[in-house]
């Protein structure tokens, strides 16, 4: 009887010891496993934080590209409303101007129309010479097309 | 994998070709004729009124504009899709 029972005692002991190593063993095993995904959480943040600050710089890029766009937009526009006030300022008018002063028309308008060349010429991606590109005074500016053609020039 | 990039070469920029205008008035008509057949040249004149020459000037400058805009436009997305180009674009 007494027997018995130190035998179960035995076997109850050894059951527990093999219990908690096992029970170690599946700790360990899911320590890994733990280790591992917190490695991927780590490196899925890092790429997310990579990602949004990609984002970020592509959406100031694009802010930017737009804006300058805009200004060319509109430094454009002011070109033909000064091309059309050359026309109309006043009660400006060229036809009656050439036949009073026709040799004088005839020379301002071949003048602009070399300068008008060049501004397609510019426009067409053409380089900038380096007296377009420092001309700061209205009588060194190409007056057809200043925004594209005289970089250094601020109207006055 | 990345597709391979375009890198179209831009189109050389335009040299154009120099005109020249002769205004005609009823006064000098005869005159500017006969200078054409002096200097070798056919005594005819392709003619636009000061209104419809207004028009060409403005017609012209609408062109080179949109030119200059679509110009623009794609350097814009060469440099923003192509790093390589905005980064040379930067040491510049």
């Amino acid at each position: 009887m007494f027997g018995s029972l130190k035998i179960a005692m035995v076997a109850i002991l050894i059951t527990g010891i093999a219990g908690a190593g096992m029970y170690v063993m599946k700790l360990r095993s899911d320590n890994a496993i733990l280790k591992v995904n917190q490695i991927k959480l780590e490196s899925a943040v890092a790429d997310q934080k990579q990602l949004i600050e990609n984002q970020q710089k592509d959406f100031e890029e694009i802010l930017e590209a737009n804006k300058k766009m805009n200004v060319l937009i509109n430094a454009l526009q002011k070109d033909l409303d000064d091309l059309d006030k050359r026309f109309n300022k006043g009660k400006r008018d060229v036809g009656k101007l050439a036949i009073e002063k026709t040799k004088l028309i005839e020379k301002i308008i071949n003048k602009g129309s070399v300068n008008a060349k060049r501004c397609i010429e510019i426009a067409s991606g053409a380089e900038l010479t380096e007296k377009e590109k420092n001309a700061t005074k209205k009588s060194e500016i190409n007056p057809e097309c200043p925004s594209i053609a005289n970089p250094s020039y601020i109207a006055y | 994998m990345p597709r391979a990039q375009l890198n179209l070469e831009k189109p050389t920029p335009l040299e154009l070709e120099q005109l020249r205008w002769i205004i005609i008035t009823s006064e000098n008509a005869e005159e500017v004729f006969q200078k054409l057949e002096e200097q070798g040249i056919d005594p005819v004149i392709f003619g636009l009124t000061d209104k419809d020459f207004e028009l060409l000037a403005k017609n012209f400058a609408r062109i080179r504009n949109q030119l200059k805009i679509t110009n623009d436009l794609l350097d814009k997305y060469k440099e923003y899709y192509e790093t390589d180009v905005k980064e040379n674009n930067t040491k510049k």
